[in-house]
């Protein structure tokens, strides 16, 4: 039997560009601007190496609104 | 019934909500376990003081004397600014627990001076330096100091010096329970003018970031003129409520929302946020305050000049009541001060010492009234709404105990079914601003002095299915609620109840029978989980004395193998005595606990033979020493006695509850299957006392100790070179100051020795140190089983009190001896000092200082200094509750009336 693991949606910050980043249940990675209706205006982000993403608490996530 | 009592009435039939607000803002919500949302668990460092400030809170508030409603809706507090400080004072500042040389600690000065239970008048003192608070040189010198190192305290830092601090008195008076009237007094103590901008600031919880709440709650300016202002504030469940300032004052719009620029990096939606008031006030940024003058967070700002020796005051009102429609206009008629709120103030503060009079025992003195009244004021201010939703919090930090790829949290995570949501005494609401089970248990013998009902409630609240885990365990601390505390819930219970019954004439057989069923559910747990061979004795870990073994009872011994511990079985034996006293309470007129108490009076049996067996094997205790140690048993089947003389060896004392014969008499066929239970198993009542022996007015005792034990290990204890010291019965004796107790293990050396003081090991935090200190908790514990044992054993049996002094006192005597040298600990001596205040020559002599009583965690062991948590009135406050005793009741009423005889003095209160 295959099971599908959903992952979790994850709240991060990239303290190198000041942007909140958002990893959505797929795994996909997105930059949210700290704008109004902050999800209807990210933008996809591909983590390198390089990426120090600093997680942060769940409950942000309301903060950017996001929708999942 | 006095004007309190009547409040008090009519809370209780919720005909008026006197208890909606209180005192209920913790003094930190920074640093705590539910704020913490690191990986590894490392709260303190997790969420500090420098971004409380800034980063708004998830699952609570705190401030400077500060009240909230009780959901924690709208809080008000106050928050100060001297012009020299680099960040306005808005909550407490302390150390955190790496930081210090002794664990976490707050470095301020304040004062719980008076409550009523209601929280119709309140007082609370703050003592404001006029310098720059040395907050880094506190750091800086506390990290360098040892172990071995007292603390470095604010006093030292020499920022009091010359008096340049402001005394900052606040005061809150309900006109109606929603209607709060506060007064801000400031005293200027030192010999210059000296200016200070005072902000009492009003704001919601922000609830709304978290949950994608559509209900934003909201503040705006109603008036604002040079005669006063008026903010008003709306919340969707709360309703409205209304903040009048008196006088000339700017009012400080802001959002409680996090500062994400300074938080995270990550630039702020909106300017107004959590620190704005902080850089308008400090810093001078003015677009940091919202021009339109709304927001979910207000300060009115006053700025004052107080000369030395002067005082000026502040006059707020936070009600439900709307202003006039002029008002809100022009600011007409926008105080409602004037003489009336000079007369509500008055008139509360007089209700106060009337309510204070009518349960103070009249042979109290000044001092002693003063100090059994801010004992119970400290109870009542160190309550505190507590929020804590385990599985969103598990959830929100991706460890959601049902998802497949969770990650395991650092701590709680199989308490994913509490819901905490509830006003909860705590032990203090700076060092430790969470529940304690065994603490509150302690808590409400003195919360019942003045408000038997939320003591009650407290007990009921740690039995709910929100608290309780549904195998039975009662939750320790949020820390580790799997923790284990020692179970004193039960006793907690049984005599909360008789004071009821005492008082009213009717005992609360409700509430005592569901209480039964839930403490049922937790023995068992007990029973099944610490009793690791079947054989009736008891673990528990370090079952709440933190650093009191030689190895760390909470972790794997080093020498491998288990412990077998006195003091987790003395427990679990006075746990039994406090289940067969509730049963047989309940048997008086529900036959079905006839059995119960059955089952109850042998399992007890079955505890204390284990303990006091005199077999072949090693039991606990030492016939050589005449004392109960802990026993190590190897994983090669060898065992040994652990011979430190501590507190371990004096609980097996503690249990000891004294029975009327009652359900004998009622149900004969029960006590026929008693006795053919004693004598079928002779050996059960071959090493301790014998339950059949009948005492004085025909009692029955149950106690592990026989008089010969008893005697033997009263002799150690009231030894003051080894248990009794001047200010009580100390934790560790001093025996082992010269005499260190060493064992060699895994190639390792462990010791105990005597240390009066600090604790000098990391042990539990190193914050807590059982070996040498009195402790206020456990003193009680030993108070109350000699009156058992007076009660039973009578005027004859009497000991040498201090042992070798030659004086022979009753047990009554001995407690009361006990009692007399607890209560010297606050007491102003001969000489005019407070032992508590030991070396301190601010508290023990300046008059501003001098009758500002703290109520330590713990109490050096030869000369009384406070010691630990400095405001851990929590079970500390229960110096009240003896001194009220000691002062209402006699000797002969409790060989009359046994153990309702105490109850029995507090039904006129």
């Amino acid at each position: 039997m295959i099971t599908v693991r959903h992952r979790k949606v994850a709240l991060f910050v990239d303290r190198s560009s000041q942007q909140w980043v958002v990893r959505d249940p797929e795994g996909n990675f997105w930059i949210v601007p700290s704008v109004e209706n902050p999800w209807d205006h990210r933008q996809p982000f591909y983590p390198t190496e390089e990426t120090d993403l600093e997680p942060v608490p769940g409950h942000y996530i309301y903060v950017l609104d996001v929708p999942f | 019934m006095n004007a309190e009592q009547v409040r008090l009435e009519a809370a209780r039939e919720q005909k008026a909500p006197w208890k909606k607000w209180g005192p209920y803002l913790s003094e930190r919500q920074w640093g705590t376990v539910r704020e913490d949302y690191s990986e590894g668990g490392d709260a303190w460092n997790y969420f500090t003081h420098d971004q409380a400030r800034s980063r708004a809170y998830r699952w609570g508030e705190d401030g400077l004397a500060g009240i909230s409603d009780d959901q924690q809706r709208l809080c008000f507090a106050l928050a100060l600014w001297n012009g020299k400080d680099p960040i306005l004072k808005e909550r407490l500042f302390g150390l955190t627990n790496s930081e210090s040389n002794h664990g976490e600690d707050v470095k301020e000065y304040y004062f719980y001076l008076d409550s009523t239970p209601t929280h119709s008048y309140m007082k609370y003192l703050y003592k404001y330096p006029q310098a720059a608070y040395p907050y880094s040189k506190l750091v800086e010198t506390s990290r360098r100091r040892g172990r071995h190192e007292f603390e470095y305290e604010l006093l030292d830092t020499g920022v009091f010096d010359e008096n340049r601090y402001f005394d900052v008195f606040v005061e809150y008076a309900k006109e109606s329970p929603e209607d709060i009237l506060i007064q801000i007094s400031i005293h200027n103590r030192g010999p210059e003018p000296a200016l200070l901008h005072v902000l009492p600031t009003l704001w919601f919880r922000n609830q709304w970031s978290w949950h994608g709440h559509p209900d934003r709650p909201a503040l705006q300016q109603l008036a604002r003129t040079n005669k006063g202002s008026i903010v008003k504030a709306v919340d969707a469940k709360l309703g409205e409520r209304y903040l009048y300032c008196d006088g000339d004052a700017s009012l400080l719009f802001t959002e409680n929302e996090t500062s994400t620029q300074r938080i995270f990096g990550v630039p702020n939606r909106s300017p107004y946020v959590k620190d704005s008031i902080n850089d308008y006030v400090v810093h001078g940024r003015k677009e940091a305050m919202n021009p339109e003058k709304k927001g979910t967070k207000v300060a009115a700002q006053y700025r004052l000049t107080v000369n030395p020796g002067q005082s000026q005051a502040v006059r707020l009102r936070l009600s439900d009541v709307a202003p006039p429609a002029g008002a809100q206009t022009n600011g007409e008629d926008a105080t409602p001060f004037g003489s009336h709120f000079d007369e509500v103030l008055q008139a509360r503060r007089k209700e106060a010492d009337e309510f204070y009079k009518a349960i103070t025992p009249a042979a109290f003195n000044n001092d002693e009234a003063n100090v059994m009244r801010q004992a119970l004021a400290g109870m009542l201010w160190s309550k505190q709404f507590y929020l804590y939703d385990v599985d969103k919090w598990l959830e929100e930090r991706g460890s959601d105990p049902f998802k497949a790829t969770r990650k395991a949290a650092p701590r709680n995570d199989h308490w994913h079914h509490m819901y905490n949501s509830d006003v909860i005494s705590m032990p203090d609401k700076w060092e430790y601003p969470w529940y304690a089970a065994w603490d509150l248990a302690f808590h409400v013998l003195a919360l019942t002095l003045v408000d038997a009902d939320f003591g009650k409630n407290q007990l009921k609240l740690m039995l709910r299915e929100r608290y309780m885990h549904p195998n039975g365990q009662i939750p320790a601390y949020e820390w580790n609620f799997g923790d284990v505390n020692p179970p004193v819930h039960a006793w907690s219970t049984i005599f909360t109840y008789r004071l009821a019954k005492a008082q009213k004439g009717e005992g609360d057989k409700e509430w005592l029978k569901s209480s039964f069923q839930k403490l049922l559910l937790n023995f068992t747990w007990w029973v099944n989980r610490k009793d690791r061979s079947g054989r009736n004795v008891f673990e528990g870990g370090f079952l709440g004395l933190d650093n009191i073994g030689v190895f760390d009872r909470s972790a794997p011994l080093p020498t491998g193998g288990y412990l077998e511990q006195a003091d987790g079985t003395a427990w679990m034996a006075l746990f039994c005595q406090n289940m067969l006293e509730i049963a047989v309470e309940l048997a008086l007129t529900d036959a079905d606990y006839a059995e119960m108490a059955l089952k109850f009076s042998e399992h007890f049996l079955w505890i204390a033979s284990s303990m006091a067996h005199l077999g072949d094997d090693t039991g606990m205790w030492d016939e050589e020493d005449g004392f109960f140690y802990d026993v190590l048993r190897l994983p090669n089947g060898q065992a040994r006695r652990l011979k430190v003389r501590s507190m371990v060896g004096l609980l097996p004392l503690c249990a000891a509850t004294t029975f009327e014969g009652q359900l004998i008499e009622k149900y004969p066929e029960i006590g026929e299957r008693f006795l053919q239970f004693l004598e079928a198993r002779p050996e059960v009542t071959a090493a301790i006392h014998d339950p059949r022996k009948l005492g004085v007015a025909g009692r029955r005792l149950a106690s592990i100790l026989d008089e010969t034990k008893l005697r033997r290990v009263l002799a150690k204890m009231l030894d003051e070179n080894e248990f009794l010291s001047s200010y009580g019965i100390r934790s560790l004796s001093r025996y082992h100051a010269d005499r260190p107790y060493v064992i060699k293990a895994g190639g390792q050396e462990y010791q105990v020795s005597y240390l009066p003081a600090e604790s000098d090991t990391g042990m539990f935090g190193g914050n807590s140190n059982w070996r040498g200190p009195i402790w206020m908790p456990v003193n009680a514990l030993i108070i109350r089983a000699l009156l058992q044992y007076y009660s039973y054993y009578g005027n004859e049996f009497t000991v040498e009190c201090p042992t070798g002094s030659g004086r022979q006192m009753n047990l009554y005597q001995v407690a009361e001896e006990i009692a007399r040298r607890l209560a010297n600990i606050f007491l102003r001596g001969k000489d005019g000092r407070r032992p508590v205040y030991g070396s301190t020559q601010k508290f023990q002599e300046d008059p501003h200082w001098r009758d500002c009583l703290l109520f330590y965690e713990y109490f050096h062991g030869d000369n009384g200094a406070g010691l630990g948590a400095s405001h851990q009135t929590g079970w500390t406050g229960v110096i009240a509750r003896i001194m009220h005793l000691f002062a209402t009741l006699k000797p002969e009423q409790i060989i009359e009336s046994g153990k309702m005889a105490y109850a029995e003095t507090t039904a006129d209160i």
